[in-house]
C-alpha cells in the first residue's frame, strides 16, 4: 500500500514547517532559561509533579475545564475543537492500525485514510470506526459552527467583546474554519463514490450525489481533497506564528509551572511560554474596567500579550493597566498577566545609577518605642483619620508602638516597581529594611495594602511578622485586647482593595472586623471579583476624569447595597471612592476606633 | 390677585418676595428652616465694610413678616416644582402664576478634605464656625485660651478637582481677608497667615481692604496651598505648604487653622433639572440661567425664575440685586401673559 | 548641596527668545493637562522626596515649560513616584505621568 498522492504535498509541507518551528522555539527558550530555572526543572522531573502536570494537561489543554467554569458555551467551543480533534487523531490512528496492522504509515496516511482506503477497497470493512469518526467530526463541526457564530455575534456567547486579530491569526483562523467542513466534503464525496461512512459522511454523500449527480462528484473528487490538504497545510504553516501556537505551548507551560518556574520582575525566556500559551480567547476583556467604564479597548491583557509577542508593544499599552488582577483571576490558562506586564515595563525603563537615591542613606524620622512597628505609608498621610484611629486602637490595646514614618519617611518602593523601575525600588527596600532592623521590631503593621504587598513580596525581614491592620485588629479583638461595642443596626458595605484582596489574599479579616462592630452587606462584585477603585498606582496613563468615572461606577455599586457607610482598608481606595459618592467612606480602623 | 411662590427665604428670596409684595403681587415665601434669613442668620459681618449682617437681613425679614401680601411659611420643604404649582414635602400642592427659585447653595463639608483635619483635630475651624464665634463675641481655642498664631487657608472646596468642585466660590478670598482683619482686631498681638492660590479682589472696596490688611494689620500672605495638617506634641497644629514665591517647602506650628469653605451646589438642583422641563444644570451643579447677560434670573422654563446663588456662587450684594431683578422680570412676564390673554379673548 | 544648575546657571534670566521651546512643546502636546497647573505648590508640599531633599516638582516642571531643561532629568530622578502629589493636585494633573514623561524626554539634557 502506498500512502502518497500529489494532493498531500501542501499538508506535508505545512506540517514540516509547524514541527520545525515549534521544536526550534521550545529549544531556544529552554536553553535560554536562567540556570536556577533549569535546576528547578531537573529537580522536579522525577517527582509527583510530573504526574500532576500530565493530569492538568488533559484537564486544561483538552477539556478546558477553566473556560467551562467562566463561560460554559465558550468552554464547549474550545473543548469540542481541542478534545474533538485530538480524539479524531487518536481514533484515526487506531483505525489505521486496525486495517493495516502494526506497520509504519506516514502521517498523511493517517490524515487522509479515507482517500487511501475507501470502504469498497477493503476486504473486511469495520463500520464501527466510520460511526465513531463521524460522531467525532460532528462534535468538532459543532465547535466550528460556534466559532463562526462567535465571530459574528460575540454577545450571544456571553461575551461583550471578542478579540481583534492580526494577519497571521486571520490566515490561520480562516484556514481552520475550512479544515473541518473541507474534511466533511472530501469524505462525504468519497463515501458517495466508493461507499463506507456512517450517518454524517454517508448521509451527506448521498445527499450530494442526489443533488449534483455522480458525474459532478467524480469531477470534484480530486479538487476537494486538494482543498482539504491545502486548508490543513496553510493552518499548520501559520500556526506557530499565530495565536494557535497556544495549542502546543500550554503543555510545556503546565509542566514548567508544575516545576515551580515563575515569571519575575525582570523579563526572561520563560515568559515566552506564558505569552504564547495565550489563546486570545478574550475572556480577559470583559472584566477589565478600563473597557467597561471607559470604553478603552486596545490595552487589555490579550492585546498586551499579542503586542509583546510580536514586538510592537508601546508604552501607552503597557502602562495603561490598573493591574487590579481581575483578568488574571479569570484567565483560563492562568497566565501571570500582572507580572508579565510589570517586566515589560521594567525592560524598557529600569535604570538606576548609584548616586540616584544616595539621599536615602541613614534616613530615620521614626518616633516612639516598641516591638510593634507601624508604617503608615505615603498615602495614609493624606488620610489622617486612619492614623489617628490607629493611635487610638494601639492605646486601647496597650500596645507600645514604634512609629516608622509619622514625621515622613521613605516610600515602600512599590510605586516605582509598578512603573517598571525595579532597581530604583530596591533602594527604597534597602533603606526601609535597614530602618526596621535598626529598631528591632518583631511585628510590622501597615494600613496601606500597597506597602503590605511590597513588604511581603520583596522585603526580606527575618523575624518580623508583617501584618495588615485588618489582620492586626482582628488579632487584638480575638485576644480580648480590644473591647468593641457592636451596633447591630449599623450597616456597612466593604470594598476589597486590589492589593489586599487579589494581591495578598486577605478577604476574611476585614470582614470579620466589620462584623464585630456592625453588620456587613456585600456589593454585587466582591472578594476575588471585587472592582478596582480606578486610582491604582499601576496605571500612569488614564487621567483624572477617567479615574473619577471608574470611582463613580464602583461607588454606585456600593451605594446599591443601601449600607450607611462604605468601608475599605486602603488609603488610595478611600480617597478615590469618596470622590465618587456622597456616602460616608471610612477606613476599617475608623469604624473600629469609633466603637471603642 | 396674581400669586407668586418664592422658594428660599435667604437674602435673594427675601429681597425678591418683598419687592413683589410692594408691587401688589401676592407672595408665598417657602423657607425650609424654622426661621427666614438663610445663611446670613449665622453670619456676623459682611465684607468689605464689616457691616453687621443683621443690618442687612433684619429689615428684610421684618418686612416679609409684616407685609400683608406675603405668606411666609417656615419649616416648609419643597418636594417638587411644576408648571403653575409647587408641591411641598408633606404633599400639599400650592398653585401659582410664577415661581422664583432662590434656594441658594450648600456650604462645602470640610470633613471631605480629610488632610486638613476638620472634625479630627481641635482648633481646625471653618469660616462659618469663625463667623459664629465672632457673633458670640469670643474666639478661643478648645482649651479656652486665646490663639497666638492663626493660619487661614483659602479655597477649601473650591477650585479643587479632587472634591469635584471645579468652580471658584468667589466670596472666600475676600472673607479670608475680612476675617483676618477681625481676628487681628480681636487679638492685636496674634500672628495671622493667609495661605492662598490666587487672591481675587474683584469688588468695590475689596482691594482696599486687602491693602489695609497688609499695611495696617501686618497680616502675612503666603502664596501656597496647605497640603497637610498634623497635631504636634504640644497640642498645636503643624501645617505644611510650599511657599511658592520662594520655591521652598514651609512648615509651621499654629494654634488655630481657619478653612475658607466654598459654596457647593444644592443636591436638589439635580432633581430640579431632571424633573422640570426646561430647567438645566451646569457642570458645576448650579442651575443654568437662560443666558448669562440679559436672562440671568430667567430659566428656560416659562414662569420659573432664579434669584441668587442657585445659579452660581454670589456675594450678598449680587444676591440682593438678583432678588430685585427677578421680581422685576416676574412682574413683566405676568403682565405679558395678561396682555396675551386679553388679546386672545378679544379675538374671540 | 547638590547643584541642579538652576541657581547658578548663567545668564540667570530665562530667555524665552533663545530657549529651544520645541522640546517643551512636545512635552505639552503629549501631556496637555500640565498646562492647567496653577502653581499652588501642593505637589511640592506633600512630596515624599521633597521632604528629604531639595527636589521641587512644581519649580522643575515650570522651568521645563519655560524651556529650561538643564538638570530637570536629574531632579526628576529624585522622585519616588509615591503618588501623593497626584492624590492632592487640585487640578487633577497626572503628576506621575509627568515625571515619567520628563525622564523619558529630557534624558541627557
Amino acid at each position: 500500500m502506498v500512502f502518497y498522492a500529489d494532493f498531500c504535498l501542501p499538508f506535508i509541507a505545512g506540517a514540516a514547517v509547524m514541527f520545525a518551528a515549534v521544536v526550534i522555539k521550545y529549544t531556544v527558550w529552554l536553553v535560554q532559561l536562567p540556570a536556577a530555572d533549569k535546576r528547578l526543572i531537573l529537580k522536579g522531573l522525577p517527582t509527583r509533579r510530573t504526574l500532576d502536570a500530565v493530569v492538568e494537561t488533559v484537564r486544561e489543554s483538552l477539556l478546558h475545564r477553566r473556560i467551562f467554569r467562566v463561560n460554559p458555551v465558550l468552554g464547549y467551543m474550545h473543548m469540542s475543537l481541542a478534545f474533538g480533534w485530538f480524539l479524531l487523531i487518536v481514533t484515526g490512528w487506531i483505525e489505521t492500525m486496525a486495517y493495516v496492522g502494526l506497520h509504519w504509515v506516514p502521517l498523511q496516511g493517517h490524515v487522509f485514510f479515507k482517500y487511501f482506503m475507501p470502504a469498497n477497497g477493503i476486504a473486511d470493512h469495520k463500520p464501527w470506526f466510520d460511526f465513531v469518526m463521524d460522531l467525532l467530526l460532528l462534535f468538532v463541526l459543532s465547535g466550528v459552527a460556534l466559532a463562526w457564530f462567535k465571530r459574528m455575534r460575540s454577545r450571544a456567547l456571553g461575551m461583550r467583546r471578542t478579540t481583534r486579530h492580526i494577519i497571521f491569526d486571520r490566515v490561520a483562523l480562516t484556514s481552520l474554519w475550512f479544515v473541518f467542513p473541507a474534511r466533511l466534503a472530501a469524505e462525504s464525496i468519497t463515501c458517495a463514490l466508493w461507499g463506507g461512512g456512517s450517518f454524517l459522511t454517508a448521509g451527506t454523500g448521498s445527499l450530494l450525489s442526489g443533488v449534483f449527480g455522480r458525474a459532478a462528484l467524480e469531477a470534484a473528487y480530486q479538487p476537494v481533497w486538494w482543498f482539504y490538504s491545502c486548508a490543513l497545510g496553510v493552518f499548520f504553516a501559520a500556526m506557530p506564528f499565530s495565536r494557535y501556537m497556544h495549542i502546543f505551548t500550554e503543555v510545556p507551560l503546565i509542566f514548567l509551572r508544575a516545576y515551580r518556574v515563575r515569571p519575575e520582575s525582570a523579563a526572561k525566556s520563560y515568559d515566552n511560554f506564558e505569552i504564547q500559551a495565550c489563546s486570545r480567547c478574550g475572556i480577559c476583556i470583559d472584566p477589565c474596567q478600563l473597557q467597561s467604564s471607559l470604553g478603552i479597548d486596545e490595552v487589555q491583557s490579550v492585546y498586551f500579550l499579542r503586542d509583546r509577542r510580536y514586538r510592537m508593544l508601546q508604552h501607552k499599552v503597557a502602562d495603561n493597566c490598573l493591574m487590579c488582577g481581575r483578568c488574571e483571576q479569570v484567565c483560563p490558562v492562568g497566565i501571570n498577566l500582572n507580572t508579565l506586564r510589570l517586566n515589560a515595563r521594567s525592560s524598557s525603563r529600569d535604570r538606576c545609577d548609584e548616586s540616584r537615591y544616595a539621599y536615602l542613606s541613614g534616613i530615620d524620622r521614626s518616633s516612639g518605642e516598641g516591638r510593634t512597628g507601624y508604617f503608615a505609608g505615603c498615602m495614609t498621610r493624606l488620610t489622617p483619620r486612619t492614623m489617628e484611629s490607629m493611635a487610638r486602637i494601639f492605646d486601647a490595646a496597650g500596645e507600645q508602638v514604634w512609629w516608622a514614618d509619622r514625621e515622613g519617611g521613605v516610600c515602600c518602593g512599590r510605586p516605582l516597581k509598578l512603573s517598571g523601575e525595579v532597581e530604583a525600588a530596591r533602594r527604597m527596600v534597602e533603606s526601609n529594611s535597614e530602618l526596621f532592623r535598626r529598631h528591632g521590631i518583631t511585628t510590622l503593621v501597615t494600613s496601606c495594602p500597597i506597602c503590605l504587598r511590597e513588604f511581603r513580596e520583596t522585603y526580606r525581614l527575618d523575624g518580623v511578622e508583617i501584618l495588615h491592620h485588618s489582620e492586626y485588629i482582628l488579632r487584638l479583638i480575638r485576644a480580648g485586647r480590644l473591647h468593641l461595642r457592636r451596633d447591630a443596626g449599623a450597616l456597612y458595605t466593604y470594598h476589597d482593595p486590589c492589593e489586599l484582596g487579589r494581591g495578598c489574599g486577605i478577604y476574611d479579616e476585614p470582614r470579620a472586623v466589620i462584623e464585630s462592630v456592625g453588620r456587613l452587606v456585600e456589593p454585587a462584585h466582591t472578594r476575588e471579583n471585587a472592582l478596582c477603585c480606578g486610582s491604582s498606582l499601576a496605571n500612569t496613563v488614564i487621567d483624572d476624569p477617567c479615574q473619577l468615572t471608574i470611582a463613580r461606577d464602583v461607588a454606585r455599586e456600593l451605594e446599591a447595597t443601601a449600607a450607611g457607610s462604605v468601608v475599605t482598608a486602603c488609603p488610595q481606595c478611600k480617597k478615590a471612592l469618596s470622590r465618587g459618592t456622597t456616602c460616608q467612606v471610612a477606613d476599617l480602623s475608623e469604624i473600629v476606633a469609633a466603637s471603642l | 390677585m396674581r400669586h407668586v411662590i418664592v422658594i428660599g427665604g435667604g437674602v435673594a428670596g427675601l429681597q425678591c418676595a418683598t419687592q413683589l409684595a410692594r408691587t401688589g403681587v401676592r407672595v408665598t415665601l417657602l423657607e425650609k428652616e424654622p426661621r427666614a434669613g438663610g445663611k446670613l442668620l449665622g453670619w456676623n459681618s459682611l465684607f468689605p465694610s464689616i457691616t453687621p449682617a443683621a443690618e442687612v437681613i433684619g429689615p428684610l425679614v421684618e418686612e416679609a413678616e409684616r407685609s400683608a401680601n406675603i405668606d411666609l411659611r417656615t419649616g416648609c420643604e419643597v418636594r417638587s416644582v411644576g408648571t403653575g404649582e409647587v408641591t411641598l414635602a408633606d404633599g400639599e400642592r400650592i398653585a401659582c402664576d410664577a415661581t422664583v427659585i432662590a434656594t441658594g447653595f450648600t456650604i462645602f463639608d470640610a470633613t471631605v478634605k480629610e488632610e486638613y483635619g476638620y472634625g479630627l483635630y481641635d482648633n481646625v475651624v471653618t469660616s462659618v464656625d469663625l463667623e459664629r464665634m465672632f457673633g458670640e463675641g469670643s474666639v478661643l481655642l478648645r482649651d479656652g485660651s486665646a490663639p497666638r498664631r492663626i493660619a487661614i487657608l483659602h479655597c477649601v472646596g473650591s477650585r479643587d478637582e479632587k472634591v469635584c468642585q471645579r468652580h471658584c466660590s468667589k466670596v472666600c478670598c475676600v472673607t479670608g481677608v475680612k476675617q483676618a482683619i477681625e481676628l487681628k482686631r480681636l487679638y492685636p498681638s496674634a500672628e495671622i497667615y493667609n495661605f492662598y492660590m490666587d487672591l481675587r479682589m474683584f469688588g468695590p472696596g475689596y482691594e482696599e481692604m486687602y491693602r489695609e490688611a497688609q499695611q495696617q494689620y501686618n497680616i502675612n500672605f503666603v502664596r501656597g496651598r496647605i497640603s497637610e495638617v498634623s497635631p504636634t506634641f504640644e497640642g498645636r497644629l503643624q501645617i505644611k505648604a510650599e511657599d511658592t514665591l520662594t520655591g521652598r517647602p514651609l512648615k509651621m506650628g499654629v494654634d488655630m487653622l481657619v478653612l475658607m469653605v466654598g459654596m457647593k451646589a444644592n443636591a436638589m438642583n439635580a432633581v430640579l433639572a431632571a424633573e422640570v422641563e426646561g430647567l438645566q444644570m451646569q457642570p458645576s451643579g448650579f442651575m443654568q440661567p437662560r443666558d448669562p447677560f440679559t436672562g440671568n434670573v430667567c430659566s428656560r422654563s416659562e414662569g420659573i425664575f432664579y434669584a441668587g446663588a442657585v445659579t452660581a456662587p454670589k456675594n450678598v450684594c449680587e444676591s440682593l440685586g438678583e432678588g430685585m431683578a427677578a421680581a422685576n422680570s416676574v412682574v413683566r412676564w405676568l403682565d405679558e401673559q395678561a396682555t396675551r390673554q386679553n388679546r386672545t379673548e378679544e379675538a374671540r | 548641596m547638590t547643584d541642579f544648575g538652576y541657581t547658578v546657571s548663567k545668564p540667570r534670566r530665562i530667555d524665552i527668545d533663545r530657549n529651544d521651546m520645541t522640546l517643551c512643546d512636545g512635552i505639552l502636546s503629549s501631556m496637555p493637562e500640565l498646562q492647567t497647573c496653577i502653581g499652588c505648590g501642593t505637589c511640592t508640599a506633600v512630596c515624599t522626596a521633597g521632604n528629604l531633599t531639595d527636589f521641587n516638582f512644581r519649580r522643575v516642571h515650570t522651568l521645563v515649560r519655560r524651556g529650561e531643561y538643564r538638570g530637570a532629568y536629574e531632579a526628576m530622578n529624585k522622585c519616588m513616584l509615591c503618588g501623593k502629589c497626584r492624590l492632592a493636585c487640585p487640578r487633577g494633573i497626572n503628576t506621575r505621568a509627568v515625571v515619567l514623561l520628563l525622564k523619558e524626554r529630557l534624558k541627557g539634557m
